[in-house]
């Protein structure tokens, strides 16, 4: 096991850049979704009289004929 | 039934023939564009012009793919044409050879003037010719099935370019390498070819999912 | 056991919200494993010394990004072909991750260009093909966001995207084949590092790594997809429409 030096030889800038932007990606893609789905959330709750469809067929719990 | 659908495509073209002729203006000025972007000198526009000229076939090919369905589309002809005991492809075969005829054709026949511009020899013109000829057909084929995919949706030509455009890329890749070939002074036929071989292949294939997507974009 | 029943997307949704966290802790076990392989135990490259170590997170999104769309597309495909909304809802969840996979591909293409041969962005035929990928992606979601129902969308995707997949590998040839040509008789510009067992190991945990992640995050994506879809048909039911 060899411990890498952090400037990577002086390529530094060039991976901790790929990986950076590689997390920024990933984390924006996470981040998205969650608020994605939070505005479903805060929709479901505001609308919560009326009930959702997939309820009013109560498929949750039913068995295909 | 081809015949009739074809023979009236090119009627109603007729009758707006100021489209057809935009198209050409279009085609001719974007080309005219480059070389006062980059500078006159020759042997630099040499280089560049099949790319140039093919793109600016490309864009103005796009340009004029609304007119394939839309207008038949906006007064109820192309519902009626879907519910004809005829195959549908048949139908979109028509009307996309109707709109290489009126779209494409005076591109072809303009470009070799085009061509001048960029001091190209007699023989190359001869295939930057032959390119388009070949070359267009595909363009109008792989452009049905973008124009029926984006019927009647917002974003119009801006959507279709984004669709289209990437499909295009091996076409301009073949069309534009035959011309090169022939100004560098090796064979051009490979190209050519190739260029054909994707022609029989976009006739083949390309109705049937222009097809399809017609009758998803009309349901 | 019916299976069939889980094609329901209001069947599927509790079974995705399971699936996730499995997904995840794996993935994100197997991103710290591959990075830790790629780091600290695969040698410097010989050729190109410690620049190459982009490639553990530059290839396995490349592969993805193709992976993607082919899944996409055949998802699609049979959503289409079997009216199945649940397999459409995941061919639009399928391609926003696998464009994000190409947008790294890309990048990390260009930071791995630069040290290497000094400049950010060279046409060679996988870098352009790259490309071209990302805006078959583009023009998939483009099309989606433009239509206003979800099923004809989800139709309308389905031809695209069996389009754009035939039409890859002849883009691709066409591609390599430009490449070729207009390089000449030059070395071969992308010198791929010859793989030794750590690396080829660090790359495959990787790319395992990438798969995981994918499933958590494009499971994630259907529920929002579900949840909206049930949610617009339910203000539609109560509206009458």
């Amino acid at each position: 096991m060899n411990w890498p030096d952090l400037s990577m030889g002086g390529y530094g800038f060039y991976i901790w850049g790929s990986y950076a932007f590689s997390l920024i990606a990933i984390v924006w893609e996470l981040v998205s979704l969650g608020q994605r789905k939070k505005a479903l959330t805060q929709r479901q709750r505001q609308s919560s009289d009326t009930v959702p469809a997939s309820v009013l067929r109560g498929s949750a719990n039913e068995t295909t004929s | 039934m081809l015949r009739w659908l074809v023979w009236r495509d090119l009627m109603l073209a007729w009758r707006r023939r100021a489209d057809m002729l935009s198209t050409v203006f279009f085609f001719v000025i974007v080309v005219s564009l480059f070389p006062l972007g980059i500078g006159p000198e020759t042997q630099l526009l040499r280089t560049i012009a099949p790319g140039v000229v093919w793109v600016a076939a490309l864009l103005a090919s796009m340009l004029s793919l609304g007119r394939l369905f839309a207008n038949d589309y906006y007064d109820g002809t192309l519902e009626q044409l879907l519910l004809t005991p005829q195959p549908l492809f048949l139908v979109v075969l028509g009307k996309t050879l109707a709109h290489w005829i009126v779209a494409e054709v005076p591109l072809v026949l303009i470009a070799p003037l085009v061509g001048v511009q960029f001091d190209l020899r007699s023989d190359t013109l001869w295939i930057l010719f032959a390119s388009l000829l070949i070359g267009t057909p595909v363009l109008s084929l792989i452009g049905s099935v973008g124009a029926a995919l984006t019927l009647g949706l917002r974003g119009g030509g801006v959507l279709i370019s984004i669709l289209v455009l990437p499909l295009y890329i091996p076409a301009l890749i073949f069309g534009s390498g035959a011309v090169e070939a022939s100004i560098i002074g090796s064979n051009p036929a490979p190209h050519l070819s190739l260029l054909g071989a994707f022609a029989i292949v976009s006739v083949l294939f390309s109705p049937f999912a222009a097809a399809a997507a017609l009758r998803i974009s009309l349901e | 056991m019916n299976l069939y029943r889980y094609a329901s997307p209001a069947m599927f949704y509790p079974v995705a919200g399971k699936m996730i966290p499995w997904f995840s802790a794996a993935a994100a076990i197997l991103f710290a494993t591959g990075l830790f392989v790629g780091f600290f135990i695969a040698p410097p490259d010989f050729q190109q010394g410690e620049a190459y170590r982009i490639i553990f997170i530059h290839v396995p999104a490349a592969w993805m990004g193709m992976f993607l769309y082919v899944l996409m597309a055949i998802y699609a495909g049979i959503g289409w072909a079997f009216n199945a909304r649940l397999s459409s809802m995941m061919a639009s969840s399928l391609a926003i991750t696998g464009a994000m996979f190409t947008a790294i591909s890309l990048v990390t293409g260009a930071f791995w260009g630069k040290p290497t041969w000094g400049t950010w962005w060279v046409w060679d035929a996988r870098m352009t093909s790259t490309l071209i990928l990302m805006f078959l992606y583009i023009g998939f979601i483009s099309l989606q966001a433009a239509i206003d129902d979800p099923r004809k969308a989800d139709r309308a995707g389905a031809v695209l995207a069996l389009v754009g997949v035939i039409n890859v590998p002849i883009i691709y040839f066409s591609v390599n084949w430009w490449n070729t040509l207009h390089q000449g008789a030059t070395i071969r510009i992308l010198q791929k590092p010859t793989i030794r067992g750590s690396m080829l190991a660090a790359l495959l945990i990787m790319l395992a790594a990438c798969w995981f992640y994918s499933v958590a995050v494009v499971l994630m994506r259907l529920r929002c997809i579900i949840l909206e879809r049930e949610q617009n048909a339910a203000r539609f039911a109560e509206v009458g429409v």
